[in-house]
């Protein structure tokens, strides 16, 4: 037992997932709430998450408590709230650890920071500014599945890509939050960039899908064109419009 | 060492119980000492089909419960040696049964040498099911050619895939066949049913056979005798090729070409 501390400090690189609030009105983020979870219930839950309060942290008028409330309602674990000034109202009010915004964020986008540092120190950096990476995950591996989802299994790729060497069978669900690749026939739904990154692609070699979605934004069956189901096809995002098309 | 296998669907009605009937009394007759066990508690079928149903004296609910032994409970066959059955019962609902009973009886008929447990699945996915399912070493997926069925048997792989013993304890997965049942090569080619060939497409699992629906089938069931041992039906040789296949042999599939009728069958039908 010697040379073994009972405890031990150490850093750490984590993905999370933030959620960013867009509103002040507790009803509109309870029902955006809502539709986010029904999206795919069960993955959300006890899901730990950084509540990002940089668009709303200079409205004295949010209601932090209110709002923890309703994330615990949708059984979202609150471990933290990021904003740009820690002593903005919110900052101050909200019953959770703060965090800077930064990091990461930072050297991706120094244009951004720069101007920043430039302007009034006080002044709050408008949303347009943050909401560029709405997400900042570190990418975590692919998940890799080497069986044949069957009707009625769901599979999640938490922070990465999903990858399906079979089948994709109807009923069966898999959800990514970056890319899903397909290689046996897709039959089943796809949803990717289920945290919202709108850059994320399904690719598969026979489209024959139930429902495809990229960061929200879906199509059943129905709507797919005709001449690429079981055809090897890409689904994207081109602004709010899902794009479907062959893989030549 | 004994091996379980499942013999389950999802749907019901696509003979499930004809098929753990023929398969158990087929593995019998290559010599296997061999149980089958009828897991649809409340809805006691496999003793008809057997042919065994006025010596039911004791059912798996009394052995789960401990109130009969093993010894009491098994019926041994009339027709073929090293076949026993082990009946369902009438009066009770399958929340009868629970994994720790179930295991105790499995374990009693690894005990006494069994080579071979066959597992009559009830219907569903419920708690029947998943008991039937929960301790298989192989599967054998029953299906008919049609949609429903097939979707249903993609559901119940999943399970099997994630909620029998061996997906829980992290061992080699349960092997899976599929048994194609109730095939009419007619009715493919008139586009009124799944092909072979489909039903494979959308399962991908290894074909184990092709039973064509066949007069034979219902005749026997009536008769209380499982269909293998009529060796003039299709049926009946068809469920022969399973087990061959079943056992490691190599056999061509069979009844899956569209019979041509003749000029006086056309005339008269």
């Amino acid at each position: 037992m010697s040379g073994q501390a009972a405890v031990e400090l150490k850093g750490g690189m984590y993905t999370l997932l933030s959620l960013q609030i867009h509103s002040i009105e507790a009803d509109a983020i309870e029902l955006a709430l809502k539709n986010k979870v029904q999206q795919a219930p069960g993955f959300f839950k006890e899901t730990p998450i950084v509540i990002d309060l940089s668009p709303v942290e200079h409205m004295p008028e949010l209601d932090t408590d209110k709002l923890l409330q309703l994330v615990k309602d949708y059984n979202l674990v609150a471990i933290a709230a990021r904003v740009n000034d820690k002593s903005s109202p919110a900052a101050c009010s909200i019953k959770l650890p703060v965090l800077d915004a930064g990091g990461p964020r930072a050297d991706k986008s120094a244009d951004t920071a720069e101007q920043d540092k430039d302007g009034a120190k006080d002044t709050p950096a408008t949303p347009e500014l943050t909401s560029g990476g709405v997400i900042d995950m570190p990418v975590a591996g692919p998940t890799i599945v080497t069986r044949p989802v069957r009707s009625g299994q769901q599979v999640y790729a938490q922070g990465g890509e999903l990858v399906v060497l079979g089948q994709a069978g109807p009923g069966a669900e898999l959800i990514a939050d970056s890319n899903i690749h397909v290689y046996g026939p897709l039959r089943g739904r796809a949803l990717c960039g289920v945290t919202g990154n709108t850059d994320a692609r399904i690719f598969c070699r026979s489209l024959e899908a139930e429902l495809v979605s990229v960061a929200g934004n879906y199509k059943p069956l129905e709507e797919i064109p005709a001449d690429l189901k079981g055809k090897p096809a890409q689904i994207w995002l081109d602004g709010d419009r899902l794009v479907i098309e062959a893989l030549k | 060492m004994s091996k379980i296998i499942v013999v389950t669907s999802g749907k019901g009605g696509v003979g499930k119980t004809t098929t753990s009937a023929s398969i158990a009394t087929g593995l019998a007759q290559r010599g296997f000492k061999t149980c089958v066990i009828d897991f649809d508690v409340g809805l006691r079928n496999l003793d008809l089909i057997m042919g065994c149903e006025r010596r039911v004296v004791y059912d798996l609910v009394n052995l789960v419960n401990q109130e009969a032994s093993l010894q009491q409970t098994l019926i041994k066959d009339k027709r073929v040696d090293n076949l026993y059955i082990l009946p369902a019962s009438q009066t009770r609902d399958k929340d009868a049964l629970t994994i720790e009973g179930v295991a105790r009886v499995i374990h009693k008929l690894k005990q006494n040498e069994f080579d071979y447990i066959i597992c009559d699945s009830p219907a569903g996915i419920e708690k029947g099911a998943k008991m039937a399912l929960y301790f298989a070493d192989e599967a054998i997926i029953t299906t008919n050619p049609e949609v429903s069925s097939v979707r249903d048997s993609d559901r119940i792989l999943g399970i099997l895939q994630s909620e029998s013993r061996r997906a829980k304890m992290d061992e080699e997965p349960v092997k899976e066949h599929l048994l194609i049942t109730r095939y009419n090569p007619n009715r493919v080619q008139e586009g009124q049913m799944l092909s072979v060939d489909d039903i494979v497409d959308l399962l991908a699992i290894p074909l184990l056979g092709i039973i064509p629906e066949s007069q034979a089938v219902l005749e026997a069931s009536n008769a209380g005798k499982p269909v293998i041992l009529d060796d003039e039906s299709n049926a009946g040789q068809a469920y022969n090729d399973a087990i061959a296949r079943l056992l490691g042999e190599e056999r061509p599939h069979r009844f899956m070409e569209a019979q041509k009728k003749g000029f006086l069958k056309r005339l008269f039908g």
